[in-house]
């Protein structure tokens, strides 16, 4: 048995077993509760290496097309530091400062090239959310 | 809080509510029980019958608690809600008459405010008879015309006059959108759940295009089913002053227009025809609805409901609370992201 398929079952327990048998109303949700979060919990289990090695992929991917959007034209050295930043940590923080760092550069990037960066990043980042909506789903 | 907790606090209430009432004797609580509404505070319904000048007195009281560590804790002061009811009081806006304020926290634990039971029923819209009252309320007509006539109604009250700009008075320009932007932004620091790229993208794209505004009215901040108290097909009450500003009131608008409040259904919270409630609130306030400034603000509510998920599930994650419900918003936290992915168009 799996890590995530124990969970599932616990969570069966909680749902089918213990919620009924309760009688006040405040544990009993909570216990209806815990079993639902045991099921996600579960679900992201099950997804997490497949997730994590999409999400590597994906980053590597944007690294390299971000490289070569910076390449076409001058680029503000924040935006740049941005990107290498998101290199070196490969982590949500570091794309957050890089998003900021575009909208706070938006004026010398021009519309055009704040547009094409931004909405790479965007791809990026809706790929991610849907893989997340799977786990939570 | 447990129906043990109930009972433990019913004696406390009463010797309270005896001091309050110097010339009542034989003084009795019947009914008391928690009702389950919102997460930010604690909330009692009780009769208090007793004996005064040889006669006999019933009375209904809403009792509410602050728990110290729910959601919205250091946004949502009771001290502010009370002053708030106290000023609707001078207003033709139907709210529950505020009665006592207790800052002490040796006499219940916790700050906590008593206002009046008022009668009505206030079915949740997520629930399905919720659902099927408000469909049922909706092809009568009445509920949905007086829902877009509250409205109205605070939304054209004399707020100054009635001592509302305690509550912060906007500059014009972008200073309303802006401070509500602030004020989510903080929550979401404290929160200290992980950084999300999405919502920095949204955050950055609401301080890029924060619509100017040189419209003041009292706001609600969360207008809809279900924080509205309903009695005689009419719209007796509104209730949870947690959220209201001194702003646009499109900022109510965009909550009642948008599909963050009602399920499987075009009617707008689950009531009120569009057409209908366009039409009716218009004439009644003369104001144009700015559809334009409605779709900010609906991005800004995303912002909004990202914020309280993270504080939510933070306030578990933090140990701060030992509510499962909470930590199940963790799971709530994507849905809102993606959302925000689409209204920013990927």
């Amino acid at each position: 048995m799996t890590h995530a398929e124990l969970l599932r079952r616990i969570a069966q327990t909680l749902k089918q077993g213990v919620g009924p048998a309760i009688e006040a109303e405040y544990p009993k949700t909570q216990a209806f509760m815990a079993a639902v979060i045991l099921q996600k919990l579960g679900r992201e289990l099950e997804l997490e290496g497949a997730h994590r090695a999409a999400e590597a992929t994906d980053l590597d991917a944007l690294l390299d097309d971000l490289r070569g959007l910076l390449r076409a034209g001058e680029t503000p050295g924040g935006v740049t530091a941005a990107v290498e930043g998101v290199a070196r940590a490969r982590d949500a923080a570091a794309l957050c400062a890089l998003i900021e760092m575009l909208y706070a550069s938006r004026a010398e990037l021009g519309a055009a090239r704040f547009d094409a960066l931004l909405g790479r990043v965007r791809q990026t980042l809706r790929a991610s959310i849907d893989r997340r909506l799977d786990s939570a789903g | 809080m447990t129906a043990e907790g109930t009972e433990a606090l019913a004696p406390r209430i009463l010797e309270y509510l005896a001091g309050r009432l110097p010339g009542a004797r034989e003084l009795a609580l019947e009914d008391v029980q928690r009702i389950a509404v919102g997460w930010s505070h604690e909330t009692w319904l009780f009769d208090l019958t007793w004996r005064e000048g040889g006669a006999a007195h019933r009375r209904g009281f809403c009792l509410r608690r602050d728990p110290g560590n729910a959601l919205l804790r250091h946004l949502s002061s009771l001290a502010d809600q009370f002053r708030v009811l106290q000023c609707l009081e001078k207003t033709p806006l139907p709210a529950p008459a505020p009665y006592w304020f207790e800052s002490d926290p040796a006499v219940l634990d916790a700050p906590f405010l008593v206002m009046e039971k008022m009668p009505g029923r206030c079915p949740s819209p997520w629930g399905r008879d919720g659902r099927a009252f408000y469909a049922a309320a909706a092809k009568r007509g009445t509920l949905p015309a007086s829902f877009t006539a509250t409205l109205a109604t605070l939304h054209t009250l004399d707020w100054r006059a009635a001592g509302l700009d305690f509550l912060g008075v906007p500059a014009p320009g972008t200073d309303f959108a802006r401070r509500e932007i602030a004020k989510w932004r903080e929550l979401i620091a404290v929160s200290e759940r992980p950084p999300e790229p999405i919502l920095t993208d949204l955050i950055a794209w609401l301080e890029a295009n924060a619509p100017a505004s040189d419209r003041v009215t009292l706001v609600h901040g969360a207008y809809r089913t279900g924080n509205l108290l309903i009695h005689d097909d009419r719209i007796s009450a509104v209730l949870d002053w947690e959220l209201q500003v001194l702003g646009d009131p499109m900022y109510d608008v965009a909550y009642v227009l948008s599909d963050l409040n009602r399920e499987d259904t075009p009617l707008l919270s689950n009531l009120v025809e569009r057409e209908a409630f366009y039409r009716d609130y218009e004439a009644a306030t003369g104001l144009t609805i700015d559809e334009e400034a409605c779709r900010y603000y609906d991005a800004l509510y995303t912002m909004r409901s990202a914020a309280f998920w993270m504080s939510a599930s933070g306030l578990y994650a933090t140990g701060r609370s030992d509510d499962l419900r909470l930590a199940r918003t963790a799971w709530s936290v994507p849905v809102v992201l993606e959302r925000a992915a689409r209204e920013l168009g990927y």
